[in-house]
């Protein structure tokens, strides 16, 4: 029974003609453009978690506290709330870092004559204060401190990517609806020529006791079949120009945004297209005229 | 096999109504070989649609091979039609399957095992005595031979019943002889048929009951 379903159902889709390639093809763009979206997303997405990990409040000190006052300016520190942890950095441990950060040029610092670094404290906000408002007000709050010289942070970058992120997920939904709906429509457009198409043999089918479900299954499964190969084609797609564009686009994303390597979907999100493709052709096909018995 | 109680067939068309059947009482046990006989436009049609259910009575009772046809719930109509066989004036074949693909359909669409349908159609398109135009398409038949085929269809299934209306309307007498002949064979391996025609002349020649049919009243029960 099932090889005869979906011998009919592939013979409707070869009854649909150009406007079951059209339905094809439409879900093909329909998913195009939200898995485009989906996955610049999702690597914006990578980028945001590691800023947001990485980012610290420099507190810079007047003066280097004895080693004896370092535990009890941390405590005060920590006093002004909203502080998820917080490290010392002494002048000595500044110079260091420089040099490591240099490497060739190190030679420069040791013709200082003095450790020109002040100390300071790296100071990661708790979550709430995360927020271009919350580490504004901690900013405030540690520069009105007595041993604090200057207080640099500020999450506006952080943020500014998220927004992307958000603007980018809906450019990709509405763009996807819209081209999801329409790709609905032209897969219920197919069905319902096919369905006409079909009219002599569907009053045959009804006449010799066939189920509903007999008569109505080769129409979802067409919707299906259209389905999942323009999903499998826009995923294919996406691919062949992620591959393309990966030695282009590695370089960038790691200048701009600090992110090693550009991922493409994983396996299940590979899934979630796929299926959702499949849905949007057997909506079509569900919701053809005609379907059910006069 | 058939029982009908006080059926009536209304077609309501805007503010007119018009009347098919009117109050048909009857009764057809089964193995009987029966005649529905009466012009064209007396209610033969619309009483057949009743039995398989592709009308419902405005009025009465129906019952077929043991199913209340006239309460019956729309899931329980392909449990009916799989009981009754129904062959028409056009043989309303498929037209881009051969004869072969026209019958096995049948048997696809109501699920049988694979193994089973070419044995089956193969002995259906002999016993109607077409088995060697078996990969012809329709077209490619006579109108005899097209409606030797609508047959193998309708009995594919092995129908308790099978209901022939006009099946010999379109064919020349000597075909339409050997349909007739085809159908009284199938009626001596035990299906109840019901032949509908307009006419007169049938019914005498094949001296089985007759039901007459006029303006939708039934006229006559000779037997």
């Amino acid at each position: 029974m099932l090889f005869f379903l979906i011998g009919e159902a592939l013979r409707d889709l070869r009854r649909g003609g150009r406007v079951a390639v059209s339905a094809v093809l439409l879900i093909t763009l329909s998913l195009t453009a939200l898995g485009a979206f989906w996955v610049l997303s999702l690597n914006l997405g990578r980028a945001l978690v590691q800023w947001r990990d990485r980012f610290r409040v420099v507190v810079y000190l007047r003066e280097e506290p004895p080693a004896g006052q370092v535990d009890g300016l941390l405590r005060k520190i920590e006093g002004v709330g909203g502080i998820q942890r917080l490290r010392y950095v002494s002048k000595g441990q500044a110079l260091q870092a420089l040099r490591r950060q240099i490497g060739g040029q190190a030679s420069v610092v040791a013709e200082l004559p003095a450790n020109p670094l002040p100390a300071s404290v790296e100071v990661t906000p708790a979550g709430p204060a995360m927020t271009p408002e919350g580490t504004r007000a901690l900013i405030q709050r540690l520069s009105a401190l007595a041993e604090v010289e200057e207080v640099q942070g500020g999450t506006a970058w952080v943020e500014w990517l998220a927004q992307l992120q958000g603007l980018l997920q809906a450019i990709g939904l509405s763009l996807g609806a819209v081209l999801a709906l329409a790709a609905i429509l032209t897969a219920t457009t197919a069905t319902t020529l096919v369905l006409h198409a079909r009219r002599e043999e569907m009053d045959i089918m009804r006449l010799v006791g066939a189920s509903e479900m007999v008569i109505r299954l080769p129409l979802l499964l067409q919707g299906l079949i259209q389905g999942f190969v323009g999903a499998a084609m826009a995923v294919g797609g996406l691919y062949g120009v992620y591959r393309l564009a990966l030695p282009t686009l590695e370089p960038l994303l790691s200048f701009t945004l600090g992110l090693p390597r550009a991922t493409f979907f994983a396996p299940a999100e590979i899934a979630v297209l796929v299926g959702g493709g499949g849905l949007l052709g057997a909506l079509g096909g569900l919701m053809a005229k005609g379907v059910r018995p006069a | 096999m058939i029982q009908l109680q006080g059926v009536s067939k209304v077609y309501r068309v805007g503010p007119v109504k018009v009347t098919a059947l009117d109050g048909v009482s009857l009764e057809i046990e089964k193995g009987e070989f029966t005649v529905l006989a009466g012009p064209s436009g007396s209610g033969k049609t619309t009483l057949l649609r009743l039995l398989y259910r592709d009308e419902v009575p405005t009025e009465g009772e129906i019952r077929v091979a043991g199913f209340d046809v006239t309460g019956m719930r729309r899931s329980r109509i392909p449990h009916l039609r799989r009981a009754v066989g129904v062959v028409f004036q056009d043989a309303k074949l498929l037209p881009a399957r051969n004869v072969y693909d026209n019958v096995a359909f049948v048997l696809r669409v109501l699920g049988t095992p694979r193994r089973e349908i070419t044995p089956r159609v193969m002995q259906t398109l002999k016993a109607v005595g077409i088995s060697a135009r078996a990969q012809a398409l329709p077209a490619q038949l006579s109108q005899g031979e097209q409606q030797r085929a609508a047959l193998a269809r309708a009995l594919i299934k092995e129908p308790a019943l099978l209901l022939a209306d006009e099946p010999t309307g379109n064919l020349d007498e000597a075909i339409g002889e050997e349909i007739l002949d085809l159908l009284r064979d199938i009626w001596t391996r035990g299906t109840t048929i019901l032949l509908a025609t307009h006419r007169a002349t049938l019914a005498d020649q094949l001296k089985r009951r007759t039901l007459v049919l006029d303006g939708g009243r039934l006229l006559k029960d000779e037997a």
